[in-house]
């Protein structure tokens, strides 16, 4: 009788890690965000028509990066080159890019 | 002719190392930032809550274009957008050059790719 509450107990704790972390895989951003470099690995470089600088990424935060991918990937953020990348991109490949990113210190 | 190249040199160093530090007035937007401080951080750094980007140290002229789309509509977000109509560009100009200001967590890519 009060071994089903503390099962559940258990069960919920053990659980809970992967419930919330459910991050990707650092080693396989580092190698998908070779394309990203291209503009976000050039220190000042410009976004052309209009002219602004292109975000510092790395650093970023997990969920903002998820979020941010997940709407250039559907076309909810205007971006022409960076919604041709998010739809390039699997939901894997966005968070294992995301966990790279928030995962580096200046 | 030589005086001529040398104005229109120095003319375009000018406007190019003027492009690069912000414009606005970093204690006005210091000012202006109150509320962003709620969800981005005292520090500009959005420590609490990862769904929060870091403002603290992005490149001015990103967060100026940034608070522009979300005030159009450019950029949906019900929360940003509610902030955002209610800025000047004067405003926008302001809180881009505070929050660029701010010590950073942000970096670019540069060596971080892999074989680097």
């Amino acid at each position: 009788m009060t071994r089903a509450p503390l099962l559940a107990i258990a069960l919920l704790f053990t659980t809970l890690p992967c419930l919330a972390a459910e991050k990707g895989d650092a080693a396989a951003g580092k190698t998908k965000v070779y394309t990203c470099s291209g503009c976000h690995g050039i220190t000042g470089w410009k976004n052309a028509y209009p002219n602004y600088h292109v975000p510092k990424i790395a650093g970023q935060n997990y969920d903002y990066l998820i979020n941010a991918l997940t709407e250039y990937k559907k076309g909810e953020r205007s971006h022409p080159t960076m919604r041709a990348q998010g739809e390039s991109l699997s939901e894997q490949d966005i968070r294992d890019i995301a966990t790279y990113l928030s995962s580096i210190t200046p | 002719m030589k005086r001529l190249f040398a104005s229109l040199l120095i003319t375009t160093l000018a406007c190019s190392a003027g492009s690069a530090f912000a414009k606005g007035d970093i204690e006005a937007g210091k000012a202006k930032a109150v509320v962003c401080q709620a969800c981005h951080g005292a520090d500009g750094n959005a420590g609490t809550d990862p769904q929060y980007p870091r403002l603290a140290g992005q490149y001015h002229d990103y967060i100026e274009r940034a608070l522009h789309e979300y005030k159009t509509g450019d950029r949906k977000n019900p929360i940003m957008a509610g902030f955002a109509t209610t800025l000047t560009d004067e405003d926008i100009v302001n809180l881009a050059a505070y929050f660029s200001s701010l010590p950073t967590k942000l970096t670019d890519l540069h060596d971080h790719v892999q074989g680097d």
